[in-house]
């Protein structure tokens, strides 16, 4: 049977979609008087789906033929779907014609394993060549390296994209014998390196790369995931982890069943939270949780953190330094800028904060503004626990990214 | 006293002029003759190019270049009163600069909060203006925005559509951003003619809807989230959402 583009479209996005990387940001501005597209910083969501995720780039398979058999993916080999492949050519013609009409900030690209894995990067690399070389597009592009690809391929790869990336997909390697015989951390690990080692021959910086893992479909706790995250950002290998909450899209045996399980949006968001406090607040992963703990579901994690070191509180929003004021439940990095700029002038109370839009639901019960503190409940776990919970407001609506597109993700 | 205005740039700027030079005590500052007066006295500004250019002149000399962009992004906020508070601006600026970042002072944090309204607006329609491809290859939008912004979107796609031309209708101020070769152009638009759209325009808004539609995740299914994330007023030339309106 032959597949129309729609078809083929249709087919090779939905088998791209869980995916959850999307963010285009971080990107140097590269533009070129005359040429097509330019990426831009912050990166720029063009769209959201009817789950309310945002679309940014074409993201799509080359192929969803695949050899291997990952028992978690819509695509493994075992599974009796329609197959199809775009050629280099036709994905390319795709990419352009949804740029020119700002559909798209460029492309995501991933593919199945077909035939073998140099042949795979190899195709994916070739689209790459038809869309810089030949269209001189310059708009943002993210491929997958394809794990076991050799070094050269991997190489070419980070001088044509803006970001490279190899899912990790599980967090131990325990869980990928289990669940993707196929894989192996180091397997998954080695192109990493490989992007990392080889752009910083080039120049200071890495290239940016991503990773994302399933979350709720193995057993490793909360603890395990962030401090395994922790490390891949120090060492350099990942600018960014996604987390997606588990998607039954396949029965096996060594799976949470279908029926019961129901994706852990609420823990995905806790995840991305705590990450968030990794990167950009300076919390330690062990300063969020001890071993094997879970993040709290009723109180986001820096709320649990401020609430589980109570002697370190109420701060003085008058004198603390930045990096103080972040710690504060309720405060971000916005809020503790505004209360910088602000208390220059004058001594700030807490009407001055709700002046400054500044929230002090969660915030009231962790400060002091000049002679205002929260005299009603004293500073005992318990009593804070409660009046924050009463407030109604504790449990979030778990979004999938729970940060402003205008700050940008990095 | 009421000041009455015509709304323009340089007309603010003649407003500013005399109140200076005229040092007039302002209560309110309308763009509109308001249907009842009571008691009030109201003085309307002619709009002076000398004035204006005088004020202009100074306030390149006085300010940074962030607080000079500052002002002319308040102007292009042109749906809202910004007018008492820029005005505010403006005096506090020539008085004391330093003062100026002073956001406990009501009206600087207006300021302040209202030029953040408006490039969140701008970053919004980056991502959500959509083009349409016409029969002779130049690219189309259609915009309907609360603010002025085709100016920074002008801007924006010179830098993303290489040498293709492109036109950038805000179809309720009736302007419109013009690229073609060298010429860059916002012009006034009187009256418009349905354009011819090239033969491939329907295939790729289809193809284009395709993939929106299989980019979902049913099991996560969240209208609410996305309409938090693309409020239906902007959702009028966006061609994935045209069917469900």
């Amino acid at each position: 049977m032959k597949l129309t583009t729609e078809d083929k479209l249709s087919l090779l996005a939905g088998s791209a979609k869980y995916d959850v990387s999307c963010s285009s940001s971080g990107s140097e501005n590269n533009y070129k008087t005359g040429e097509l597209g330019c990426a831009h910083t912050s990166g720029i969501c063009h769209s959201f789906t009817s789950d309310g995720r945002c679309v940014s780039l074409l993201k799509v398979l080359l192929t969803n033929v695949c050899i291997y058999d990952c028992a978690y993916c819509i695509n493994r080999v075992s599974n009796d779907t329609p197959r199809t492949a775009f050629t280099p050519r036709e994905l390319a013609d795709l990419t352009i014609n949804f740029y020119k009409r700002n559909y798209i900030e460029g492309l995501f690209l991933s593919s199945g394993i077909i035939k073998n894995e140099d042949h795979t990067m190899s195709l994916l690399l070739q689209t790459l060549r038809i869309l810089r070389h030949e269209y001189r597009f310059n708009g943002y592009i993210h491929v997958k390296l394809i794990p076991g690809a050799s070094k050269e391929l991997i190489e070419e790869a980070t001088l044509l994209a803006h970001r490279v990336s190899s899912n990790i997909e599980l967090p131990s390697s325990k869980s990928l014998a289990l669940l993707a015989p196929d894989k192996t951390k180091e397997k998954l690990l080695s192109p990493l390196k490989h992007a990392r080692d080889i752009t910083l021959q080039r120049s200071a910086k890495p290239i940016s790369m991503s990773t994302q893992m399933i979350i709720g479909a193995t057993s490793e706790s909360d603890f395990e995931i962030l401090k395994l995250s922790s490390s891949l950002y120090e060492k350099a290998l990942l600018k960014r982890v996604y987390y997606s909450a588990y998607i039954a899209v396949n029965n096996h045996k060594h799976l949470p069943v279908p029926e019961l399980s129901k994706p852990p949006l609420l823990r995905e968001h806790r995840l991305y939270q705590a990450d968030w406090l990794l990167r950009f607040y300076g919390f330690s992963y062990d300063e969020i949780l001890s071993e094997n703990q879970n993040l709290d579901i009723q109180f986001d994690p820096k709320t649990f953190w401020a609430l589980s070191n109570l002697h370190l509180f109420p701060i003085d929003v008058n004198h603390a330094p930045q990096e103080i004021l972040v710690r504060i439940p309720g405060i971000g990095i916005r809020g503790a800028l505004k209360i910088l700029q602000a208390r220059r002038f004058k001594k700030l109370c807490f009407e001055d904060l709700v002046n400054l839009k500044i929230s002090l639901k969660k915030a009231r019960y962790f400060i002091i503004a000049g002679k205002d503190f929260h005299r009603s409940s004293s500073l005992y776990t318990e009593k804070i626990k409660l009046a924050l919970i009463h407030q109604g407001s504790n449990i979030i609506q778990p979004t999938l990214f729970d940060t402003s597109i205008y700050t940008g993700e990095l | 006293m009421i000041l009455l205005y015509d709304g323009s740039f340089e007309g603010f700027l003649s407003l500013v002029y005399e109140v200076y030079y005229e040092k007039l005590q302002v209560n309110s500052i309308v763009k509109k003759m308001p249907e009842t007066l009571l008691f009030e006295r109201f003085h309307e500004i002619f709009t002076d190019e000398a004035k204006a250019g005088k004020v202009l002149d100074a306030i390149t000399k006085h300010f940074t270049k962030e607080q000079q962009h500052t002002i002319f992004h308040i102007v292009l906020c042109d749906t809202r009163d910004y007018e008492m508070a820029l005005l505010e601006y403006l005096r506090i600026g020539f008085k004391n600069k330093k003062e100026l970042r002073n956001i406990n002072n009501t009206n600087l944090f207006y300021i302040q909060n209202l030029e953040k309204e408006l490039l969140c607006l701008v970053h919004k329609m980056y991502g959500f203006t959509r083009f349409e491809e016409l029969e002779d290859g130049t690219l189309y939008a259609k915009i309907e925005t609360k603010f002025n912004i085709v100016p920074f979107l002008g801007e924006h796609f010179c830098k993303r559509l290489g040498n293709i031309p492109f036109i950038i209708h805000d179809v309720k101020r009736a302007l419109a951003f013009v690229k073609n070769n060298e010429l860059r152009e916002i012009r006034s638009i009187a009256s418009f003619d349905a354009p011819i759209y090239s033969s491939e325009e329907e295939k790729f808004k289809a193809l284009w809807k395709s993939f929106f539609k299989a980019a979902a995740v049913e099991s996560r299914y969240n209208p609410k989230l996305q309409k938090s994330w693309v409020p239906l007023l902007y959702r009028t030339y966006m061609s994935e959402f045209m069917d469900d309106i």
